[in-house]
C-alpha cells in the first residue's frame, strides 16, 4: 500500500467513515466539508497518522489549509515522512 | 432492577480532603466492593480533562468486571473533575497526585491483599508518580499510556488550534503551550489549564520507580485491526520496565479508541484481555524479586 492509500484508510478509521474514505480523491475537500471532522476528530486524525507512520509533526506545519483537502493531507505526510528519512 | 443488577452498582460517596496544601473539599469516589475471595485492591486514575468522560463508560464497565472477579476497585475523581469540589483551573499536577495518595489511603483502610495502580492515558503518568511515593509496592495497570506528559499538553493544545480551523480564524495570538511556559492560564476546548499543572506536565515522564520492589505491569494498547503488534513505540518503554526487574505482559488488543470520541462503543475484547492478564500475572509485588 502506498503513502496516499494509507493516508485514506487511517482517514477512514479516525473519522469512522465506513469505507467512504476509499471513494475520496486528492481534490476531495475535508475540513469544513466533512461533516465528521470536528475539532476533536481532527486530532484524532493527527494523532493517528502519527502513530500509524511513526511520524511528529512539527506544530508550525499543522494549520487549516493542510486539512483542506485529501491532498494536502497526503502532502503533509510525505512530507514529514522525507524530512524523518534524512 | 433485578438485586443482581442493583449489586452490581458502586457505592458513591465524597471523601474530604486532609491537607491544607490542597484546595479544600471532597473529592467523589465510586468504590466497587469485591465479590468472592478477595484478590486485591485497584486503584484506578482518570485520563485528562474531557478524557474523563469520554472513557467513563468502558472504565465503568471495566471496575465492574473486575469487582465481581474480587479485586475492590475505587476510582476518584481527581480536583477540579467530574463531581470533585473545585475548577479545572484550580488543578495542579501535585494536587492531584495528593487526591490519588487520599484514595490510596481510602482504599487500603477499606481492603486488603496485592495493590494495582490502574492508570487510562495520562492517568498512567499519575499512577507512576503516585508508585514513587508510596511505601508499598504494587502493580500497573496501564491502558493506552501516555508516555510523557509533555505529550499530553500538546495534543490538547492541538485541540485549541483544531478549533481555531475550523472557524476559519488563523491563529493570531501565541501559541497556548507558549502562554502556560509563561505563567499564564489558558482556556482550551472548556478547559482553563493552570500553568503549574501544565508545568508539572511537562516534568512527569512514564518511567520505572528508582526503588522498591519491582511488580508487575501489565500493558493494554488499543489496535484498530487484529493481530496488530504492539507499537516499536510501546515496545521500547516496556523494555526499559524489563530491565529495571518489572514483570512485564504487554497486548494490542482490538477496540475503538473510546477516548478519542464521546460515544458509547463498547470494548468488550479489552475487559476480557485485562481480566485474563490480571488473574494470570501470578508474582505479587510482595514476592517479586528485583534482578
Amino acid at each position: 500500500m502506498n503513502v496516499y492509500e494509507q493516508v485514506l484508510r487511517v482517514l477512514d478509521s479516525a473519522l469512522n467513515l465506513q469505507g467512504r474514505g476509499a471513494t475520496f480523491d486528492a481534490a476531495t475537500p475535508l475540513l469544513g466539508a466533512l461533516p465528521e471532522l470536528d475539532s476533536m476528530a481532527v486530532l484524532a486524525l493527527i494523532t493517528e497518522l502519527e502513530s500509524h507512520f511513526g511520524i511528529t509533526f512539527n506544530d508550525d506545519d499543522l494549520h487549516a489549509e493542510v486539512f483542506a483537502t485529501v491532498g494536502s493531507l497526503n502532502a503533509l505526510v510525505q512530507q514529514q515522512l522525507d524530512r524523518q528519512a534524512t | 432492577m433485578s438485586q443482581r443488577g442493583r449489586e452490581a452498582l458502586p457505592q458513591a460517596f465524597f471523601v474530604p480532603t486532609e491537607t491544607h496544601a490542597l484546595p479544600a473539599g471532597q473529592r467523589l469516589c465510586l468504590f466497587h466492593p469485591p465479590v468472592g475471595l478477595p484478590r486485591g485492591r485497584v486503584l484506578y486514575l482518570h485520563p485528562f480533562a474531557e478524557e474523563l468522560n469520554t472513557t467513563r463508560r468502558v472504565v465503568a464497565q471495566q471496575a465492574r468486571a473486575l469487582a465481581a472477579a474480587g479485586y475492590a476497585v475505587l476510582q476518584i475523581d481527581m480536583t477540579g473533575c467530574g463531581d470533585s469540589t473545585g475548577d479545572f483551573a484550580d488543578a495542579t499536577w501535585t494536587a492531584w497526585l495528593e487526591d490519588a495518595r487520599l484514595a490510596h489511603r481510602w482504599l487500603s483502610q477499606s481492603a486488603s491483599g496485592p495493590l494495582w495502580l490502574w492508570g487510562m492515558r495520562s492517568g498512567a503518568l499519575l499512577a507512576t508518580d503516585l508508585l514513587d511515593r508510596l511505601s508499598e509496592p504494587a502493580n500497573l495497570l496501564l491502558w493506552q499510556p501516555a508516555v510523557a506528559g509533555k505529550q499530553v499538553l500538546q495534543q490538547f493544545a492541538r485541540l485549541h488550534a483544531a478549533n481555531q480551523w475550523l472557524s476559519a480564524g488563523k491563529a493570531d495570538e501565541e501559541s497556548p503551550t507558549r502562554r502556560l511556559a509563561q505563567g499564564v492560564p489558558v482556556d482550551i476546548a472548556g478547559y482553563t489549564i493552570h500553568p503549574e499543572l501544565a508545568a508539572g506536565l511537562v516534568e512527569t515522564r512514564l518511567k520505572p520507580p528508582t526503588a522498591g520492589l519491582a511488580g508487575t505491569l501489565i500493558w493494554m494498547e488499543i489496535a484498530r485491526q487484529v493481530d496488530a503488534e504492539l507499537s516499536p513505540a510501546s515496545e521500547r518503554e516496556i523494555l526499559a520496565w524489563q530491565q529495571a526487574g518489572w514483570h512485564t505482559r504487554a497486548e494490542a488488543v482490538v477496540a475503538p479508541p473510546f477516548w478519542q470520541t464521546v460515544s458509547t462503543e463498547d470494548a468488550p475484547a479489552l475487559i476480557q484481555a485485562t481480566l485474563a492478564a490480571m488473574a494470570a500475572s501470578a508474582p505479587r509485588p510482595d514476592t517479586a524479586r528485583l534482578t
